[in-house]
């Protein structure tokens, strides 16, 4: 690999800021360096020129800069993005705020919605209907439109959506309102909804239209201070952007459609595991994501990240939201399914009026922090719990570079578990590291079992800050046999990044019963859909590769499982075999096939990626010489306390080491317990096996 | 509490977290693999994992209406089958008088757990069928007075018997439904999630071994009720009563009654509903297990939302329902769309918490799903189109009420407009609030709902289930009341005509009419002149409020300063004093 193709890539988070790349040498470089959060570009540019210096390297060797940024969630989460208007057709203006009705919480009388990101009286009804076969009912006034325009100016409006009913059959009004507005408004960021997600069901269209359009200028003006201090910095090179789908895209493609980045880093660290799971000959893997204040997991089947366009902005903590939902705003966009629980390491312990423990979903986040870090946190957290245990550092954490305190950690658990539960202060803190387990194996089998998927079947990726710690005790609560936790896992989003391949999607509604599938009809959407991919992408690329699915059910349900479609002209085969790898998944999923209904196609979806450079294998760990530390750690009362090596990860490379055993290294830490193997293999992944039982 | 000696805090809590995933689990399935709306949209169904007794572990987060409902329905089942159970058996039935069940479109499907030759739980489903038969499509007339007149009615039966598919059965039920297709998948779903919940159990089973496992169960019960007693006891000690109606049935409506009285005594309470109306000849009488449900549901909203859903929650909770009331029907009251009393049981259970716990309730809200429901033939091919209408919550003592939300008995969904009108011979005109209907309050109740239908078709049948237009949603400690509910035909035309709230029999629609269907609003919380007059402000910039009402029921004045609305601060203090003076 010639300097010139060289990638670096930078990951935000709240408190931190990643950066990988890849040395000419295969060697992964990685640096964290704290958040900028009054302008996070200034922490990119500045985080990768230094390391990129310290490497001896130049900012012109880089021919991409990756990136994953939190500037669209934030924008929602803190409701500070455009001041939004939405032009929607007469009688309708409120479906965005009505929504679907459902609320996320059961038994809860005093449950207050997200407020909607247009506001009632900047939602402007227009003159106009579509039926549900696209003819024209009303003709667009454009009257009405001008009218809105005058409004948009008075109000200081500084992004529109426009969604108009069925404009996934019809899109001519809707397009004529883009004309309209782009011509007399021409500085304004207008989103049509047609644009972002042709597909039936207003509600969905409409709240997708609207957040593309509110996040669209904080997204605009934040690509542009990164380029230009990219620019000055000497970073010439092309800067791509994840979406939540997991693809990368030109940072300037994604300004048109920046409500496609809204998830990009927790994309980020399931890409980085698929990838790494490629590379070690492992088809299926559960990814297993920790970090200060959620546990995430996310299903990877032979060698496929699993997706799903069912998902809220902000919907919380959002685990549960596969039967409750309503919690978020609606953004029926690629995601990867990744679900979530309230359980990191700053997650607050407490134990309830009936004499449970709780964990979480409260956080003490970064500030103040978990009690042992003495920065004025008072509720003792996961994190501090871990220590007593004796899991952590009782000097420092993150290689030395943040000074802890233990005895601050015991001294909560005591006053605020162990005491009022009249326990020891191990079993305490043994009661918290199980139960918060127990939540994240909720998030793992809502990715598993609730899809007919046995965890076991699966190995179990461990990576974030904490993901090293708990993996062994997941593996146990869920009867897996293997757990990797690769290298650089505390910064493994950015790993990700930097090994993400350009990819763009688009799909639309396409409602046919099976039996009434013209397949001309069929082939020539396809074709249409992929011609509007291919243009996002560019055509300069050779090794585009493409995927098409459809989304299928049983005519009368309201849930659809995606189906890949055969690479070749639609027939009736082809068809035949869609038709049973539809009802196989279904079986598979649920357990049954509903035989004699009907199948039938709801919308058709086109991927199409440009393969990577493919990268070489990162030099292997040298084992080093250096001690083998002691401490004691507690694994439950039948183990008891038990003096435990603590080792660096390349001290693995001399052979496996059975538990138990501490890993301890800059980015994070792993624990074997006893009846567990831990050794290294050839890329610098940890390995823990499990015992048989 | 001996368990607590084995059972540590943990593995407690772990347990517990188990039992809901999987109950959650085969919620799942069965949403998304059922085809009616009423149980994909609606949500109108129930799981749960009960233990070796057949008490409730963990139920699914789906229907807060349907909660301890499988407590009856276990209890008659293990009675009456006791020594007639095997392994692989799955079980079948419906009716409230011959099974403990809730009324008749309400299917229960179950299946034990063997293990090692015993039973040592059971998987549970209940799900609302789209039909079973009776004498309107989708089996919950109004119009009914006697079960016999309402479909299906399954006996406990053997779906399964040890494992063999019972044909009969299946055939049965089949020839009685109008949509069989739907029925029998919807059934199949059930079991499906059954087996899941089996599989998953085994699994928690073998991790801790009988023993254990068994400790475990009756520990979750008792966390369960500690829990709930520890949250009751917060709650003042007294006696609350609070009476309220449904407005009654079809063209000459006379009020039907709801008397609760709530008493409250140190960690246990006691709801009765001694003096309700008597059991009506219609089909809206709620069989015993269902006014439980109402009641625990309500109870539930004003606790903590850590106590699991778990059967020793109910424990501190005694429910009195006199027989032969419109909540404890004797055989054969109909009881086809009881789903309206259910819902009018937790709102006047509500106007009793509210004396109790004012800041954790709100003022009255419009009353649960409405359920239009337009069938007919189009095409040649017979359709029924039935939706949940809801909703709007009353101001609560933190926050205006809510709109466009689903009654807390019912998390229930809207259809989209344009699967609606892909579907059916329907348009709809309009969807959205209506201005000026929150009822007025320091918090303001929200605003009502209508939605506009233009019927495309031949002809078709029209039936609702609403209510609140003469007993309006009540407003708490000085708001106003919300606006009531309408159902016009033809609105503003020489044909205009009212619809009554409850329809005993269909209206028949023709090609081209319009069908008006406005929900009741929220009523107000506290006392509308001590509302914040930026609030008020706000709620005409939104065109919630016109400056009209503004005056009239807020007293604030909003005038127009640099072509903006703005509040007159003097002119609004003298409103308000002159109305203080005249109240």
């Amino acid at each position: 690999m010639t300097k010139a193709h060289l990638k670096v890539a930078a990951d935000i988070g709240g408190t931190f800021t990643d950066i990988a790349l890849f040395l000419p040498d295969g060697r992964l470089a990685t640096r964290k360096v704290p958040s900028t959060p009054a302008d996070y570009s200034a922490g990119v540019v500045e985080g990768m020129r230094s390391l990129v210096a310290e490497l001896g390297l130049q900012p012109s060797d880089f021919a991409e800069i990756h990136h994953g940024c939190t500037v669209a969630t934030n924008a929602i989460l803190e409701q500070k993005g455009a001041r939004t208007a939405l032009l929607t057709t007469r009688g309708f203006r409120d479906v965005l705020e009505l929504r679907r009705i459902r609320v996320p919480r059961l038994y809860d009388p005093l449950y207050v919605k997200p407020a909607p990101l247009a506001a009632r009286n900047h939602r402007y009804e227009i003159g106009e209907r579509m039926d549900a076969d696209g003819q024209v009912l009303v003709e667009l006034d454009e009257g009405d439109v001008m009218d809105a325009v005058a409004a948009i100016k008075r109000e200081g409006i500084e992004a529109v959506a426009v969604c108009f009913l069925h404009s996934y059959r019809n899109p001519a009004h809707e397009r004529r309102v883009g004309e309209i507005l782009r011509r007399e408004l021409p500085d304004l960021f207008v989103t049509l909804s047609v644009d972002v997600l042709p597909e039936i069901r207003e509600y969905e269209r409409t709240s997708t239209a609207v957040i593309n359009a509110y996040v669209g200028p904080p997204v605009a003006t934040y690509i542009g201070r990164l380029r230009d201090g990219l620019d000055r910095a000497g970073f010439s090179g092309q800067l791509m952007v994840m979406q939540s789908s997991g693809g990368t895209l030109d940072a300037q493609a994604v300004m048109d459609f920046p409500a496609r980045i809204v998830e990009c880093g927790p994309a980020a660290g399931v890409i980085g595991a698929a990838h790494e799971a490629a590379q070690i000959g492992t088809g299926n893997v559960i990814t297993f994501d920790m970090g200060g204040t959620t546990a995430k997991a996310s299903l990877i089947e032979d060698g496929q990240i699993t997706r799903t366009d069912e998902y809220e902005v902000g919907g919380g903590i959002s685990l549960s939201s596969r039967l409750l939902k309503g919690g978020g705003y609606a953004l029926k966009l690629p995601v990867i399914d990744i679900s979530e629980v309230g359980a990191g390491g700053g997650s607050i312990i407490r134990v309830d009026s009936a004499g449970a423990v709780k964990v979480g979903p409260d956080s003490a986040g970064a500030v103040p922090g978990p009690v042992c870090y003495g920065t004025g946190g008072s509720r003792p957290t996961v994190t501090d719990a871990n220590m007593v245990l004796g899991y952590l550092n009782p000097n420092a954490l993150a290689g030395g570079t943040v000074p802890v305190d233990a005895a601050l950690a015991q001294a909560s658990l005591v006053r605020d578990v162990a005491s009022p539960l009249g326990m020891s202060i191990e079993e305490a803190a043994w009661s918290v590291y199980v139960v918060a387990a127990a939540n994240m194996v909720r998030a793992v089998k809502a990715v598993s079992t609730y899809r007919g998927r046995n965890p076991s079947d699966f190995v179990l990726m461990a990576f974030g800050g904490n993901g090293g710690i708990f993996a062994a005790e997941l593996m146990r609560q869920l009867q897996m046999k293997r757990a990797v936790v690769p290298a650089a896992a505390g910064v493994f989003s950015a790993v990700g990044l930097c090994v993400g391949e350009v990819q763009f999607s688009q799909s639309r509604s396409f409602l046919k019963k099976i039996a009434q599938v013209d397949y001309r009809e069929l082939d020539a959407a396809l074709a249409d859909l992929e011609r509007g991919v291919r243009g996002r992408l560019g055509s300069q690329h050779s090794r585009l590769t493409r995927r098409r699915s459809a989304a299928m059910r049983y005519v009368g349900q309201a849930f659809e499982l995606g189906v890949p479609l055969p690479d070749r002209a639609m027939d009736a085969t082809a068809l035949a075999e869609v038709c049973e790898l539809f009802e196989a998944e279904h079986e598979r999923t649920y357990g049954l096939r509903l035989d004699g209904f009907a199948t039938e196609i709801v919308s058709l979806d086109v991927s199409v990626s440009i393969e990577g450079s493919p990268l070489q294998q990162p030099a292997p760990a040298h084992a080093q010489a250096s001690k083998v530390a002691e401490r004691r750690a507690y694994f439950g009362p039948d183990a008891g306390w038990l003096a435990t090596p603590v080792v660096e990860r390349s001290q693995l490379a001399r052979g496996g080491m059975t538990g138990p055993l501490i890993v301890e290294e800059y980015e994070g830490t792993t624990v074997v317990p006893p009846g567990a193997l831990a050794s290294l293999d050839g890329r610098g992944n940890i390995i823990i096996d499990m015992e048989a039982a | 509490m001996s368990t607590d000696n084995t059972i540590s805090p943990f593995m407690l809590e772990v347990m517990k977290s188990a039992f809901e995933t999987v109950a959650d689990e085969l919620a799942i399935i069965i949403m998304r693999t059922a085809c009616s709306s009423i149980v994909r949209d609606a949500i109108d169904y129930s799981t749960a994992i009960c233990d070796r007794n057949g008490l409730t572990l963990a139920q699914g987060a789906t229907t807060p209406l349907h909660l301890g409902s499988f407590h009856d329905a276990m209890s008659n089942l293990i009675a009456r089958e006791a020594g007639n159970i095997r392994e692989g058996d799955v079980f079948v039935f419906n009716d409230p008088y011959l099974a403990g069940g809730q009324h008749l479109p309400d299917i229960y499907v179950i299946k034990p757990i063997f293990i090692d030759g015993e039973i040592e739980g059971w998987s549970t489903t209940v799900a609302h069928q789209n039909d079973v038969g009776g004498i309107v499509p989708g089996s919950n007339s109004i119009g009914s007075t006697e079960i016999f007149q309402e479909g299906l009615r399954l006996p406990i039966l053997k779906l399964f018997d040890a494992g063999v598919s019972n044909v009969s059965v299946w055939k049965i039920i089949a020839a009685n439904v109008r949509v069989p297709d739907i029925v029998t998948g919807d059934i199949k779903a059930q079991v499906a999630a059954c087996h899941v919940g089996e599989r998953e159990f085994r699994k928690l089973f073998a991790r801790l071994g009988a023993e254990k496992f068994r400790q475990c169960c009756d520990a979750i019960h008792d966390y369960a009720e500690r829990l709930t007693r520890s949250e009751i006891a917060r709650v003042p000690d007294g006696v609350y009563r609070f009476r309220n109606h449904i407005d009654g049935i079809g063209t000459d409506p006379q009020p039907i009654p709801f008397c609760v009285s709530l008493a409250v005594s140190g960690d246990e309470v006691e709801v009765d509903w001694t003096g309700t109306s008597p059991e009506v000849r219609a089909g809206i009488n709620a069989p015993v297990p269902f006014t439980r449900a109402a009641v625990y549901a309500a109870i539930r909203s004003v606790l903590s939302q850590d106590i699991p859903n778990a059967q020793g929650f109910t424990r501190p909770i005694r429910v009195i329902a006199p027989e032969g009331t419109i909540v404890n029907p004797r055989s054969p009251a109909a009881c086809g769309a009881r789903g309206i009393t259910g819902f009018r049981m937790i709102d006047c259970l509500m106007g009793a918490l509210a004396q109790a716990v004012p800041d954790k309730v709100g003022a009255d809200g419009s009353g649960g799903a409405t359920i239009p429901a337009i069938g007919g033939i189009h095409n040649g091919a017979p359709y029924v189109f039935v939706e949940t209408m809801m909703g709007a919550n009353g101001g609560t003592a933190g926050s205006d009420g809510q709109d466009g939300v689903a009654h807390v008995g019912a998390n229930q969904s809207n259809i989209p407009v344009e699967v609606i009108e892909t579907g059916y011979p329907l348009r709809i005109e309009r969807y959205g609030y209506v201005a000026d209907t929150g009822g007025p309050g320091r918090n303001r109740g929200g605003l009502a709902i209508e939605r506009v239908f233009r019927f495309l078709g031949d002809e078709a049948l029209l039936t609702i289930r609403s209510d609140k237009r003469r007993f309006r949603p009540f407003g708490l400690f000085g708001g106003g009341e919300g606006s009531g509910s309408l159902n016009v035909i033809n609105p503003d035309t020489v044909d205009e005509t009212l619809l009554p709230v409850l329809l005993t029999q269909p209206y028949r629609l023709k090609r081209g009419d319009v069908y008006k269907h406005v929900l009741a609003s929220g009523g107000g919380y506290g006392d509308p002149l001590e509302r914040d007059p930026e609030a008020v402000l706000a709620d005409v910039v939104l065109e919630r409020v016109s400056v009209e009402a503004a005056l009239r029921d807020f007293g604030v004045v909003i005038v127009s300063r640099d072509s903006r609305p703005a509040v007159d601060p003097a002119a609004t203090a003298a409103a308000r004093s002159r109305a203080e003076a005249a109240a």
